[in-house]
């Protein structure tokens, strides 16, 4: 059974003459116990699509989709409030910048105290305190900080971000989520404290089947610790498939771009020569392109691109676009389905 | 803490060195003889005149003579009124218990009714509630505090004869002056009617009070609602939201104490402009303090008394300022630490 399948799922900016659609139907399919990435470069939706997901956009955004369904539950049909508790109970989240995410004047202490389930504690008040703060400290062990006093009475500016992003991670824990969202979560980190960050939430997945959604905007970064990857560009769906799929063969003009354009994939390049790059930028939310929104980028643009490509599915490798990089060989194989 | 008591201690000294200095030169500034100015003996004979020169120690330079005034101001000699001829440094001691009574009564009204009411419009932003909350504010803010005082004289005390309109306390109550703060003075006496005394005290004080109250309240609401709304919109709410709190968990656990951190900061300012105002209120509702004896010695042109009358507002004010930022302080452990480089 999937563990997260939406279909269509678009959001709307509110604005005072038109409405902007900064999501524009974009599907997501999860399995339990993977890990997927979410790539796109900055302002392509990534982050909006995965705080729609936890409900945590405010009134100035309109979500709407067409399928929403959370391991078999259709959560178009909850009340507001059953959704929220329903999310809140399976599914955590962690953000970028971590210390802006923990509140400045109040301990780490209590900030992870609060987020443990009251239900699962026994007996009275102190005895329920005493269960919290065990509870607290054993969220840090998980975690991997040894020093847990020493966290636990500090407040957030006195960590270091790679501990913020730890206690943020504990946090997450505290009520034993199914599907983790971590949004770029080693953003403006050290490259050590990337690794440690990656390795712990790869031993989360392993150790406890925990799925998880991994967002980022640096696709050679992630590929160690995904297993499938969803590519994404300017709030429109782009490329899906695993993350081999997704490197060897991408089948999308833009992911290829987004591969060729990583140092690794041109290491034979001569020194001081030009990375490969699309021209141009992504377009800002007020001139959005009709049709396929990499158009005006794209090197394989025709006229059939000023309409929105459907979503073509090539053995579990979906793609929207017109014109696909399919290799000769596939083409002949490849069973055209219309999602 | 410790070097953050010292450092406020450091500039509460400074800041007051800086204000003797300037009262110190209003002697000479004012109109008439500086000596004169600065004792108040405007009847002294030309002996007496003598001996208060040697005092003041004019014969030497001005340097000496600014530390012969700082060393009066330590031993409490203010000099004496030019219009009454008594001691400035008793009559400042028994007014001013009076005014802080006063003021720290309005500022704890404009606090209690102004921040609660501003969190709700934040809450509420942009609706019906939110724009009723910030026109009423708009309105209570622009009516002049003297207008206010008189109309709220005509209507509570005249028409519906609720509550008297002058004076701190009836003339009735014999009430020993203690502590000079009129609340704990009745408190701590053994008349027999002491009761009857802590009502009719608490009916004198509400409606100077809350004239006073008014302006400061609607800042309160303003700052209040802007520290709100940009507290909600921080990244840590929506952390908090997406851990699962309620919303009221979020508004009490972490809203409120962040949206205070930025209010704390501003009533230290705001409670210069209250005093301002009560010195008004003071003058429409006869009430005993030193914001009324200050104005009155204004237009009496007692250049004695407006010295040591602004010396030792300033003064109130200025401690007043420095608690709020201990209260700051308490409220966020951002400004409690040893910072570097500042």
């Amino acid at each position: 059974m999937n563990l997260l399948d939406i279909r269509n799922l678009s959001i709307e900016l509110i604005s005072e003459n038109k409405n902007i659609l900064a999501v524009d139907k974009v599907s997501l399919i999860m399995k339990e116990g993977e890990v997927r990435g979410l790539v796109g470069e900055s302002g392509s939706g990534k982050s909006l699509l995965a705080q729609a997901i936890v409900g945590v956009l405010n009134d100035k955004w309109k979500v709407h989709a067409d399928r929403f369904h959370w391991r078999g539950v259709d959560l178009l049909r909850l009340s507001i409030a059953e959704r929220k508790a329903l999310i809140s109970r399976d599914i955590a989240m962690i953000f970028q910048e971590p210390m802006a995410c923990l509140d400045p004047t109040t301990t780490i202490k209590n900030q992870l105290a609060e987020a443990i389930d009251t239900s699962s504690l026994t007996g009275f008040f102190w005895q329920k305190q005493r269960q919290r703060n065990e509870a607290a400290i054993k969220l840090l062990h998980k975690v991997g900080i040894k020093k847990h006093n020493a966290c636990l009475n500090s407040y957030p500016h006195q960590l270091t971000d790679a501990l913020c992003q730890r206690v943020m991670i504990a946090i997450a824990l505290a009520r034993r989520p199914i599907l983790l969202i971590a949004d770029e979560p080693t953003a403006a980190m050290e490259n050590t404290n990337q690794g440690q960050i990656f390795r712990l939430l790869a031993s989360l997945n392993q150790l406890k089947n925990m799925s998880i959604l991994l967002i980022s905007h640096d696709l050679e970064n992630i590929t160690h610790w995904t297993h499938k990857i969803t590519v994404m560009y300017s709030g429109q769906f782009v490329e899906a498939g695993t993350t081999e799929q997704i490197f060897k063969n991408p089948l999308h003009p833009y992911t290829k771009a987004l591969v060729d354009s990583s140092p690794s994939a041109n290491i034979e390049l001569p020194a001081k020569s030009r990375l490969m790059a699309l021209p141009g930028t992504i377009p800002i939310l007020q001139h959005l392109p009709i049709g396929c929104r990499l158009g005006p980028r794209c090197p394989r643009a025709q006229q059939a691109c000023v309409q929105a490509p459907t979503i073509t599915s090539f053995h579990d490798h979906k793609v929207s676009c017109h014109y696909p990089l399919i290799p000769t060989k596939a083409k002949r194989k490849a069973i055209k389905e219309v999602c | 803490m410790l070097i953050f008591t010292l450092r406020r201690l450091s500039l509460f000294i400074f800041t007051m060195l800086v204000l003797t200095l300037l009262s110190f030169s209003l002697s000479f500034l004012f109109p008439g003889d500086s000596i004169i100015n600065i004792s108040g003996a405007i009847n002294a004979t030309p002996a007496q005149l003598i001996e208060i020169e040697k005092h003041y120690h004019t014969e030497s330079n001005i340097f000496w003579q600014y530390i012969t005034y700082l060393h009066n101001i330590v031993n409490g000699e203010l000099g004496i009124s030019m219009a009454s001829q008594s001691d400035i440094a008793t009559e400042v001691l028994n007014l001013l218990p009076a005014t802080i009574e006063l003021s720290l009564v309005a500022l704890f009204i404009a606090m209690f009714v102004g921040i609660p009411l501003g969190f709700i419009a934040a809450i509420k932003h942009n609706k019906t509630t939110d724009n009723i909350i910030v026109s009423v504010s708009m309105l209570g803010y622009s009516i002049p505090v003297f207008w206010l005082g008189i109309l709220a004289i005509l209507t509570f005390s005249i028409n519906l004869g609720w509550l008297p309109s002058a004076g701190q306390i009836s003339l009735l109550f014999e009430i020993e002056l203690i502590t000079g703060i009129q609340f704990i003075d009745i408190l701590l006496s053994d008349s027999p009617y002491k009761w009857q005394a802590f009502s009719d005290a608490t009916a004198h004080i509400i409606l100077p009070a809350c004239v006073i109250a008014v302006a400061p309240a609607t800042i309160f609401i303003r700052l209040a609602r802007t520290s709100m709304i940009e507290v909600l919109e921080t990244s840590y709410i929506r952390a908090a939201n997406a851990k699962g709190l309620t919303f009221r968990q979020m508004i009490f656990r972490h809203a409120i104490r962040n949206a205070l951190i930025q209010i704390i900061r501003h009533v230290g300012l705001q409670f210069a402009n209250l005093v301002t105002i009560a010195m008004v209120t003071e003058v429409i509702f006869s009430w005993p303090g030193i914001g009324r004896w200050l104005i009155e010695s204004i237009y009496q042109r007692d250049y004695t008394a407006i010295q040591s009358g602004l010396l030792v507002l300033s003064c109130f004010i200025f401690i007043v300022h420095i608690l709020t930022d201990f209260i700051y302080a308490a409220l966020n452990p951002l400004a409690r630490g040893n910072k570097y480089g500042s």
